[in-house]
């Protein structure tokens, strides 16, 4: 009987096993396969139901110590080079397993309520099964080349799942700002695994480190260029994982279904990056330099998600808006040279984040039996308010995630950023500092979402609010309702979601709660499965004096960002619109348009490109065409010119042809 | 005597085209288009016997030799041979027309003459790769481009006369470069002249001679290949072809250049090829940008894939030029995996068009509304184009990316500009292809494009045919040993013997782009 590590490789081809089956079936057999809805959730929940079992194995063997597994094959090969694939089980690629397919399942049910009248049904599971085996690859991949296979590969189902709804220009503009975005980033990531190829004969990632080392001490690369490698490197993480000037995909791939925006891009997909930089520790750290750029950008990062979402008023966008917050707290941990922190959050955060997104799936779902299938009418916070009366288990899940995120001891995120905070306070003070009022503005805008939501009185039947937002979407009202299923926009007001939806989100509130205790500092178990050592030593250094202080600044700072939110949107003591944005227009406005960075984009880059690829098709029609249709003109005149002193045409062309020849053999034969 | 393998797949369907006008027809051409496939099958099958029952892929030399002296006094003989340069190509070919003769499906247009020349064309491809004699191989050359000059004239769209002109004399007037090198080469040295490759490659050609030589044919294979600023011709060719046609030209003629490129260029020329590399690199980063963008630009569909082949064999000719046997190697992938995904792409704009009646992007949109088979094949095929992991463009782009990158040939300021530009197509590509998929297939239906016209979704045949070409892509992406191994040993032969070439060329070319040994070998996993 093989051990579990040695059956790994089962745990991303069992998905896809079932996704070729359906995917197959969709293509050849499309309405039978179609109408197969029940089987074919069956089948690829078990199938990534059985992934997940074998994980928790992988991942009990792990914590009962088991050493780390490779297994690797030649790939492709020439002359002396062999490119290797194969999978690797450690600690940390056990702990994302069981992660991804948690949280995969739990999804996959959730869906099957939430896509009960899509036509696309079908293809939605496969998508999501295609993904789940993308994702698992990428996590035992054991090198950066086959990272960057299951990279590219969990890129393309994320377009696939974001242009799902493929008859709405929003999702396919999403889709393809996200493919793009990322392929911006691909093409550092690929350049700089190329570069430390060169420079270290490898890809597997603590051969580089060590090489790359060695390579610098010996001066055959200089530090300089070793850096250049590393930041290139870094830019794949930066795209995917959703960091400033790249996470601009991120917010726009909302236009996905909302199952997809839980498990893709809150919890498992933006996470790859975060896991990318953990695994390549051993080749950022010996380069203080590139630790320092990574912990800048997670800052930024991180106070940008977080400024933003303050003026949301879509809920998906403003919790998309507080995933790129969060990510960037990871990112940050990662600059500070605490992988383990870093690790920690993704997976805290991957729990509630998925729960948030969960919950926001089935108040839109609520929200469309009453305003119909219009994006902008059923996830706009204007609309709702006073849902906590119909939607009791989505509204308490949801205001746990919201304690859980705000950084309330003893819920999951307390522990895990508070540890962020801390290394921050030891290695970057200042960073710290963004990190710590951001701390106190996460919890304000998570609260701020909570009260617009779900407290208050219900305003979805406000028609004069509905025509306001479909005008300012630049819709008529005779858009709304599109063809997704039947439109039953005649509720007058929302219900609570059934079992399949409600499942999953009582079972995500458990590990939000409890998962931080595993982190506790003065005994971290997460610590002692990735990095014994250093759990060790944090441990044994640990004292409450330093300890209390910060987390007690933390705690009073969200509590106060809390306190805020209360006061403006629960009890309407102060209104923040005159307070604050009235007298700031321009900060207003800066939050409103997103930092510009849209508009910039689409100014420089896609009017640029666009308006350069004219320019270079109109050179290639007219100059290097006009020269060739030029020369047949004259061709065509002297050919005319010629007709005259022609006698017999095809004796005149071999004469040319055999003088030509002639005149070049004695050229060459001269030459040689 | 072992059965003639090569000679059987080449004057086979040549034989069976010419007994096309004595079928009697009712005028459909029902009758003939099975026939047709028959014959492409069979063909197809001969090569398939050829390489199970005569190919050794661990033999770097030539094999299936075939040898009859034809004109002596000419020193002509016909001799065909196939070594894994030339074998999977030939088997490539083989695949591609019997593919082409079922998507051929639809041609109802004086079937009988259409047939003709598919098979007429079957035969000389094959002849292509497989003669192993430049006179031959200039006929063969020649031979081909007939049929592709009347399927074009004849079938094409609407300005067929324009585009099938500038195609033959681009073509034609390129080749008389490779009828002079040949006459050269024969001649060169002295002694009875011959044309074989063999006896061409154990001449010693000056230094000056090869550059010559060099120079001309890669004008001659730079068109056909087609190498930016030669490439004109290729989107009015491409734009105006019928699919079939269409997946014929960008899944085989295009690899003509790139083989012959291979076989002359670098190995009857390997001293020329030291000098040419950069050129061919730099040529080689300019396709893929400049197409790329043009591509992007284009507002007919046809004309846009066209473009996006020209950009895709920039990588072929990094890899030639690449001086190891990754990149090499890569080049190789690169052409067959392009040949497939290349004719799967043509096919599609294709089938498509039979349903929109239209090419131009702005007058669709919101089609995978009614065609979802058909939005699923265009979004593999494409995914397969931009070089997705797991297909066969992805391993090929990646072999001639580290081959280059680590190839000990060139400067490293050198590798790194040339490398960044050419990921710059990594973002460029996506950029064209999804806009495309977006503007024909996402958002709301195209009201009047559907009053028009009926969008039917893709048909079994169809179906069929993607799934052939997409079996090879899939597992070449997957595993793509199945592939490389089948030709690896030549072409190690082959970059062993450029690399000594490159060793005996003191004085460094102008720019100074080849590089004397100046950093020490990285050190490689054994």
């Amino acid at each position: 009987m093989p051990s579990a590590a040695e059956l790994a490789w089962l745990i991303p081809v069992l998905p896809l096993v079932g996704a070729c089956i359906t995917g197959l079936g969709l293509i050849s057999f499309n309405r039978t396969v179609n109408r197969l809805r029940k089987p074919v959730a069956w089948l690829l929940i078990s199938c990534v139901g059985a992934a997940a079992v074998l994980s928790y194995a992988v991942l009990a063997q792990q914590l009962a110590g088991a050493p780390p597994t490779e297994v690797l094959f030649n790939w492709a090969s020439a002359g002396t080079f062999n490119l290797q694939m194969g999978f690797r089980v450690d600690a940390l690629g056990a702990v994302m397993l069981s992660l991804v397919t948690t949280i995969a399942v739990l999804v996959m049910v959730y869906s099957d309520g939430y896509m009960a009248h899509d036509k696309g049904y079908v293809r939605f599971f496969t998508y999501l099964a295609l993904f789940s085996s993308s994702m698992l690859g990428l996590v035992i991949s054991p090198n950066l080349l086959e990272i960057y296979v299951f990279w590219e590969l969990v890129g393309m189902c994320s377009y696939l799942l974001v242009g799902f709804w493929y008859d709405r220009d929003g999702a396919a503009n999403a889709a393809q700002k996200a493919f793009v975005v990322n392929r911006v980033g691909d093409f550092g990531l690929l350049l700089g695994i190329l570069g430390l190829f060169w420079a270290t004969g490898s890809f597997g990632f603590e051969e580089i480190g060590s090489r790359l080392q060695e390579a610098v001490a010996g001066g055959s690369v200089s530090n300089a260029a070793a850096i250049l490698l590393c930041l290139l490197v870094f830019m794949g993480p930066m795209a995917k994982s959703a960091q400033f000037p790249l996470h601009v995909w991120l917010p726009d791939a909302m236009e996905g279904p909302t199952p997809i925006s839980a498990l893709i891009h809150a919890a498992t997909m933006v996470a790859a990056g975060v896991f990318l930089v953990a695994r390549l520790q051993p080749v950022y750290e010996p380069f203080p330099a590139v630790q320092a750029t990574i912990a800048v950008v997670g800052t930024i990062t991180l106070v940008l998600g977080a400024s933003i979402a303050l003026t949301q008023m879509d809920l998906k966008k403003g919790l998309a808006y507080s995933t790129v917050s969060q990510l960037g707290y990871m990112m940050l941990a990662m600059g500070c040279g605490a992988p383990v922190a870093g690790m920690f959050h993704l997976v805290t955060h991957a729990f509630f984040k998925a729960m948030l997104f969960l919950g926001s799936g089935s108040v839109i779902h609520a929200m469309e039996e009453v305003v119909g299938h219009e994006p902008v009418l059923a996830q706009d916070m204007r609309l709702m308010g006073g849902l906590r009366k119909y939607m009791p288990i989505t509204s308490t899940t949801f205001l746990i995630g919201c304690v859980a995120i705000a950084g309330i001891p003893p819920l999951a995120g307390f522990w895990s950023k508070d540890e962020i905070l801390g290394v921050a306070f030891g290695s970057f003070p200042v960073l710290w500092v963004a990190g710590f009022i951001t701390a106190g503005m996460t919890a304000f805008y998570m609260f701020r979402l909570y009260f617009l939501t779900f407290e208050g009185e219900f305003r979805g039947n406000d028609q004069a609010m509905r025509a306001q937002l479909l005008a300012e979407a630049g819709k008529t009202t005779d858009d709304q309702g599109d063809s997704h299923g039947d439109d039953h926009g005649h509720a007058s007001h929302p219900h609570e979601s059934g079992w399949q939806m409600a499942m999953p989100l009582a079972v995500l509130a458990v590990p939000s709660v409890l998962v931080g205790l595993l982190g506790t500092p003065w005994n971290s178990r997460f610590g002692n499965l990735l990095d014994p050592k250093e759990a060790a030593e944090v441990a044994e250094q640990f004292s409450w004096s330093e300890f209390l202080p910060l987390a007690g600044a933390s705690v009073g700072i969200s509590i106060a960002g809390i306190t805020l939110a209360v006061l403006a949107y629960a009890l309407h003591k102060i209104d923040l619109g005159k307070a604050v944005a009235a007298r700031f227009p321009a900060l207003n406005d800066f939050l409103a348009n997103k930092w510009y960075l849209d508009a910039i984009n689409d100014k420089l880059f896609v009017q640029g490109s666009r308006k350069l690829a004219r320019q270079v098709l109109e050179v290639d029609s007219k100059v290097v065409d006009g020269v060739v249709n030029l020369t047949g003109l004259v061709t065509l005149g002297s050919g005319e010119g010629l007709k005259y002193f022609e006698t017999g045409r095809a004796q005149f062309y071999a004469l040319i042809v055999f003088g030509g020849v002639i005149a070049l053999v004695v050229l060459f034969g001269s030459l040689g | 005597m072992p059965f003639p393998w090569l000679s059987a797949s080449i004057l086979f369907p040549i034989a069976a085209a010419l007994v096309i006008p004595f079928i009697p027809d009712a005028g459909d051409g029902k009758r003939i288009r099975w026939y047709a496939l028959g014959i492409t099958l069979i063909t197809f099958l001969i090569t398939v016997g050829a390489y199970l029952n005569g190919y050794d892929p661990a033999v770097e030399g030539l094999q299936l030799v075939e040898r009859v002296q034809w004109l002596p006094s000419l020193g002509l003989a016909w001799s065909v041979g196939a070594d894994g340069i030339s074998m999977p190509l030939i088997l490539l070919t083989s695949f591609i027309t019997s593919l082409a003769a079922l998507a051929a499906w639809p041609v109802t247009f004086k079937p009988k003459l259409f047939y003709f020349l598919l098979l007429l064309m079957d035969g000389g491809q094959i002849a292509v790769f497989a003669v192993q004699d430049m006179l031959l191989f200039f006929l063969a050359w020649e031979l081909e481009l007939l049929p592709v000059y009347l399927l074009l004239a004849i079938w094409g769209g609407k300005k067929r006369q324009y585009a099938a002109t500038k195609f033959i004399l681009y073509t034609a007037g390129s080749s008389l470069f490779i009828l002079v090198v040949g006459l050269a080469m024969a001649f060169y040295g002295g002694g009875a002249p011959s044309f074989e490759y063999t006896d061409l490659m154990a001449k010693d050609f000056s230094t000056k001679f090869q550059l010559f030589a060099y120079a001309g044919l890669l004008i001659a294979f730079g068109v056909k290949l087609p190498i930016v600023p030669l490439h004109t011709w290729l989107p009015d060719a491409h734009g105006e072809a019928t699919a079939p046609v269409h997946m014929l030209l960008a899944g085989i003629l295009l690899k003509m250049g790139g083989y012959a490129l291979l076989r002359f260029n670098v190995q009857l020329l390997p001293e020329g090829h030291a000098q040419f590399a950069p050129l061919l690199v730099v040529l080689g980063v300019v396709n893929i940008i400049y197409a790329a963008l043009t591509s992007f630009a284009q507002r007919n569909l046809k004309r846009k894939i066209a473009y996006s082949s020209i950009s895709h064999m920039g990588f072929v000719l990094i890899g030639i030029g690449s001086f190891s046997a990754l990149g090499t190697s890569g080049a190789m992938l690169q052409m067959i995996s392009h040949g497939l995904i290349g004719a799967s792409l043509f096919f599609l704009v294709g089938a498509t068009y039979d349903r929109t009646h239209t090419l131009q992007l702005d007058d669709m949109g919101g089609v995978g509304q009614k065609m979802r088979k058909m939005f699923a094949l265009w979004t593999i095929c494409s995914l397969a184009s931009l070089a997705l992991p797991g297909m066969s463009g992805f391993v090929s782009e990646l072999m001639v990316f580290t081959g280059f990158v680590t190839s000990e040939a060139y400067s490293l300021s050198f590798r790194i500009v040339m490398a960044a530009l050419a990921a710059v197509g990594v973002i460029l590509t996506p950029v064209y292809l999804l806009s495309m998929l977006r503007e024909i297939f996402f958002g709301k239906e195209n009201t009047e494009l559907a009053s028009h016209t009926h969008l039917v979704d893709a048909e079994p045949r169809e179906i069929y045919v993607i799934s052939c070409l997409l079996v090879p892509i899939v597992g070449i992406g997957l595993y793509p040993r199945v592939m490389t191994d089948t030709y690896r040993a030549s072409i190690e032969a082959l970059v062993q013997r450029e690399t000594t070439a490159l060793a005996k060329v003191i004085q460094p070319p102008p720019g100074d782009l080849i590089r004397q040994p100046l950093l020490s070998a990285p050190a490689l996993p054994a």
